[in-house]
């Protein structure tokens, strides 16, 4: 499991992807709102989204896990 | 004399104890435990092919040496003083002599003006030799910091460095690690067990992801040994031998072609946008060589060596790809070491500007920030090398002023002209001094948007700050360079 975080305090604004969404390392997971800038969640590496921890309006902190991916490649 | 002669002259009982003792001192010792190469090896892989010169090669402490091999060499037909830890006697650790060696050529470098390396691998004080080590290690500390004034110090981690080899490195300038051999820490996981209970690794306590990502005690973590080194003479390339000494200058080299083509359009029209401040560097600097320094710890600005006109320069610049490009504890002191580093040594600080602010809150007043982003106000501020400034888009509060503002210094200071500078951004300004109109309005939304693109035009915009003559031009992306460059060759007329 992979997890992709927060790396700044922040609100969530807008989640991109589904559970169960294949998605490729780099891809943008969440946009995050922190200091008036859009700050993307990115994944680090491929495989499919098994969580989504957070709910768009929430406020998350840094380190926060905002998505979970499975590690399984491609898709 | 005949080669006749000289051999009967060899023969000669002084002569040939000559021969056996330098013969003991060079005999290669094998390097101990996972490391790729000898102190000596090691030496000559950082300088030029057969330049190394050893100082005091008989000297020694037990028979076996003094635990440091200490000379000079050049990189790339400059001189440099390099000191090595040597682990293969007595794990490198420092004793009295060992002490006496390094502080003797620390100020062969400091009285003469040439950088000095230091290839750190050791165990911290040699603990038979008691006060003698302490004092020995206090008194390589005290020339760290003379030095610092003086001449540009590397310190290059190879193996396990405790205690006082721990501590000289973070008296240097920068300090590179080779990733799973190179620790840093005041003690090892055994005494941590001991002393407080924790279980760590070693790695845990003091490897390279740690000191490059975390704390930002080490600068740059290299692969293996050879990068160590390749990358410590790619770093001395950007430096001048010493303070006030000619700065490297090679021919210069226009931008990427792309990448200037491409410079106007880099900065996203909307504020709130991000993107990769390395399109901008790549549109306005020579192309070629860049050493970042700190890529990994504090993401959101940049800390960069880089040249200009072929003259090497150091830029700082916010990277709004991470974390936004906001300034935070971190970041602060990373930029400010930076800065006055350039300032120690007159390398002409260039500094690109996108700034949402200083992060507030809980975490980062507790961390201190206030403090910290004062550590950058004074860097610029004591900065005596030149200081060229560049907003490329928003520069808001006290963020605006620590990015090297006109106010703490900077030399000139431009802004792009869809630039914004003002106390805070727009949503919160107009928040702030529209609050009554804001409440009694039917529809507050579309009035605070109103007002917000108002105060854009009217209050953010760079020519106020370009009529005030606090910002001294207002000029478009692709003049950059060239405004730099005029500026950098009469700031820095007279000199090499």
């Amino acid at each position: 499991m992979i997890a992709a975080r927060a790396d700044i305090v922040a609100n969530v604004w807008k989640i991109v992807v589904r559970e169960g969404d294949p998605v490729n390392a780099g891809d943008e997971l969440a946009v995050l709102e922190s200091m008036k800038m859009e700050i993307p969640v990115i994944a680090s590496a491929s495989g499919h989204v098994s969580r989504i921890c957070v709910n768009e309006g929430q406020i998350v902190q840094e380190g926060d896990v905002v998505v979970e991916i499975d590690g399984t490649p491609g898709a | 004399m005949t080669q006749l002669d000289l051999a009967a002259l060899d023969a000669t009982t002084h002569r040939s104890a000559l021969t056996q003792r330098r013969r003991d001192r060079m005999a290669r010792i094998e390097p101990r435990g996972a490391r790729e190469h000898t102190a000596r090896e090691r030496v000559e892989l950082l300088v030029d092919a057969g330049s190394f010169v050893e100082i005091t090669p008989l000297r020694t402490a037990d028979g076996k040496g003094t635990g440091v091999l200490t000379g000079w060499g050049r990189v790339d037909g400059r001189s440099v003083v390099v000191i090595a830890h040597d682990a293969a006697v007595a794990s490198g650790a420092i004793g009295a002599v060992f002490a006496s060696a390094v502080v003797k050529a620390q100020r062969l470098a400091i009285d003469r003006g040439f950088p000095i390396v230091y290839l750190n691998d050791s165990g911290g004080a040699r603990v038979p030799d008691g006060v003698f080590a302490l004092h020995g290690c206090g008194e390589i500390f005290t020339l760290n910091v003379v030095a610092q004034r003086r001449v540009p110090q590397i310190s290059v981690i190879l193996g396990p460095c405790a205690g006082a080899a721990a501590y000289s490195p973070a008296l240097t300038d920068w300090t590179i690690m080779v990733k799973g051999h190179g620790h840093m820490f005041l003690t090892g996981p055994d005494i941590v067990k001991a002393a407080t209970g924790e279980d760590a690794t070693s790695d845990e306590i003091g490897g390279s992801q740690l000191h490059t990502v975390k704390s930002g005690v080490a600068h740059l973590e290299v692969e293996d040994e050879a990068a160590a080194l390749a990358e410590t003479r790619r770093l001395l390339s950007f430096l001048p031998s010493h303070a006030g000494a000619p700065m490297p200058v090679v021919d210069a080299v226009e931008p990427d072609a792309e990448a200037v083509s491409a410079l106007p359009f880099v900065v996203p029209e909307k504020a709130s946008v991000v993107f990769d401040m390395n399109q901008v560097l790549d549109g306005v600097l020579d192309e070629g060589e860049r050493f970042e320094l700190m890529p990994e710890h504090a993401r959101s600005i940049l800390t960069v060596l880089g040249r200009l006109d072929g003259r090497p320069v150091g830029i700082i610049a916010n990277q709004p790809a991470a974390r936004g490009g906001i300034l935070d504890s971190l970041a602060s002191v990373k930029a400010a070491r930076f800065v006055e580093f350039c300032g120690r040594f007159g390398l002409p600080v260039v500094t690109f500007v996108d700034v949402p602010g200083f992060l507030p809150g809980t975490v980062e007043e507790g961390r201190g920030v206030i403090t910290h982003g004062a550590k950058l106000l004074k860097a610029y501020i004591e900065s005596s090398a030149p200081v060229l400034t560049v907003v490329v888009r928003k520069a808001y509060g006290g963020a605006y002023i620590a990015m090297g503002a006109k106010s703490l210094g900077a030399d000139f200071q431009w802004a792009w002209s869809n630039a914004e500078i003002a106390v805070m951004g727009p949503g919160g300004a107009v928040t702030l001094l529209h609050r009554r109109a804001l409440a009694a309005a039917d529809d507050p939304i579309t009035l605070r948007d109103e007002l917000a693109a108002e105060y854009r035009e009217e209050v953010a915009r760079p020519y106020i700050a370009a009529e005030s003559g606090i910002v001294d031009d207002v000029i478009v992306p692709e003049e950059t360079r060239g405004r730099l460059s005029d500026a950098l060759r009469m700031l820095t007329a007279g000199q090499a």
